[in-house]
């Protein structure tokens, strides 16, 4: 902890250099940034919202918040697990944190999240969705699923090292989940047998307190709220123990 | 000697390379149910035990793969050692290989703040440093070109003046500093006498008796992981080159460490 605080110069160092290279490579960067999850809305409207008129109002803002939640997640994952392969060179011959990388993927991560919330509040002024003071709240959702996020980050980047087809695994298993979590279908449609399914999965409930001050202008409610911290604070207990088992082996296998 | 800086007890490092690559996980679960893993053991170090005082200057020498690279490793805190204790009081700064930590996009400016940052050390930190830095390494304008565009003596001129810029406990170069021009090689030494004068201590790779001979007082040979001789550099360098012409038949070609003056490869 006391090395990860002396190089936290090291760490905004990284997080600007991985928004440059993201920002740079292309002119369209940025405004692609906003655009993917735009377009994604709009299809997922189309197909969608007479199916779920009765369930859904302002299903466009309910979908975008859950795609942006969602890509958050999935890129930050998938990113971390390779922010350690590709630092390779640096892992075998400095005594450098290793945590950096993946604290430094998923900090630059929400800065995206950032920027890719702009266009989310140009849709909620554009139908006229009441905006409310809830939205204050939102730093907040955002430091959960930022704090869940690393958790997740920290525990799958060494096996990334250890195992390179781990990155593919993550991938199909991030499919199946997206579709396990209520991101652009409302929780009503799936049967009751199998609701638990969705209830207990510890992604939907970090969704839930972001998009709850987005969608139904409300801060979580406090139930929702301790149960988001928790899962948080568990996810980021086992990936930073995890993490700190197995740093001392990643030099040996990268 | 007061409480030794580097305290190595039974040190022993295992490279574990699996007799069939395993590269994925799935081959890994399929191969851990059979059970037909099976690793070849590499004991890159040995039941090293091996204490230091401040300010020491140890020189290293042995033939290739003999340990001497991962001993380093395990001192810089890079390498965890497999079996037996390693404490290393206070900051070490590795150089253990050329440009490490450079990247080759950017430019020698901002270079020196991210290889500052790798070490340790905050922005403001390197805000104070920076002017020296760059004085000392002698690269004058390129300093504002892509590292890319650097001739090798000019990466090493950088990298050591970025090390070498704050007084660390520990100061570990493996043959760093044997590209520079003549005049750089005399401020390096230069440079190393000022830091172990102000109480670091300087651990050396290097295959030229030289060096070892001009700046140690101490001299390492490790051969096959093992620590094999620890003591005056010319009793030490004396029995080593003995066994390699025993060995080879010949002796050891010695690297010139005083080459000429590199050019840039690029203008900017």
């Amino acid at each position: 902890m006391k090395e990860l605080f002396q190089h936290r110069d090291l760490i905004w160092h990284l997080v600007k250099r991985d928004l440059r290279v993201r920002y740079r490579r292309s002119t369209l960067g940025l405004l692609w940034t906003m655009l993917q999850p735009l377009l994604m809305m709009v299809i997922l409207h189309v197909v969608f919202s007479n199916v779920f008129r009765g369930e859904l109002y302002a299903y466009p803002v309910y979908a975008l918040a859950g795609i942006l939640f969602w890509n958050f997640f999935s890129q930050s994952i998938v990113a971390s697990m390779n922010s350690l392969r590709g630092n390779a060179g640096i892992l075998q011959k400095l005594p450098v944190p290793k945590a950096v990388f993946p604290i430094a993927t998923v900090i630059s991560g929400v800065v995206n999240l950032g920027l890719a919330m702009v266009p989310l509040f140009a849709i909620l002024i554009f139908t006229g969705h009441p905006l409310s003071w809830a939205l204050l709240f939102l730093p907040v959702s955002i430091l959960l699923a930022g704090l869940f996020t690393l958790g997740a980050g920290l525990l799958l980047s060494p096996l990334a090292v250890f195992f390179s087809d781990v990155v593919e695994l993550v991938t199909v298993v991030l499919t199946l989940l997206l579709y396990l979590t209520p991101i652009f279908y409302p929780m009503s449609i799936v049967p009751e047998q199998f609701r638990w399914l969705v209830r207990f999965n510890p992604i939907r409930s970090i969704l839930e307190v972001f998009r709850d001050p987005i969608y139904f202008g409300k801060i979580p409610p406090p139930q929702h709220l301790a149960m988001c911290v928790a899962v948080a604070a568990i996810a980021l207990l086992i990936g930073a123990l995890a993490f700190r088992k197995s740093s001392d082996r990643i030099p040996f296998y990268i | 000697m007061s409480e030794p800086i580097i305290d190595l007890d039974g040190v022993s490092l295992c490279y574990r390379l699996a007799k069939q690559r395993i590269p994925s996980f799935k081959e890994y679960a399929l191969h851990w149910v059979r059970g037909a893993l099976t690793y070849e053991q590499l004991w890159a170090l040995r039941d090293v035990t091996l204490r230091v005082g401040r300010g020491e200057r140890i020189g290293i020498v042995g033939r290739n793969g003999a340990g001497k690279s991962t001993l380093l490793k395990v001192i810089s805190r890079v390498l965890t050692p497999t079996q037996g204790r390693c404490v290393v009081r206070g900051r070490v700064a590795p150089m253990l290989e050329l440009g490490t930590g450079f990247d080759f996009e950017l430019t020698g400016r901002e270079n020196v703040y991210l290889s500052g940052m790798l070490l340790g050390h905050s922005r403001r930190a390197i805000d104070a440093k920076y002017d020296g830095i760059v004085e000392f390494s002698g690269v004058g304008d390129f300093i504002r070109s892509p590292v890319r565009n650097y001739s090798s003596g000019m990466l090493a001129r950088l990298a050591f003046s970025i090390l070498t810029a704050w007084v660390p406990d520990v100061l570990v170069l493996d043959e760093a500093i044997a590209v520079g021009d003549v005049h750089f090689v005399r401020r390096c030494h230069e440079r190393i006498e000022e830091l172990s004068a102000a109480g670091t201590t300087l651990l050396l790779v290097s295959h030229a008796p030289d060096m070892i001979l001009a700046f140690c007082e101490r001299c390492l040979w490790l051969e096959a992981g093992r620590l094999v001789a620890d003591g005056a550099p010319d009793e030490v360098l004396t029995r080593y080159e003995h066994s390699q012409g025993a060995q080879a038949g010949t002796a050891a070609p010695v690297p010139d460490s005083t080459q000429p003056p590199d050019e840039p490869t690029a203008s900017s």
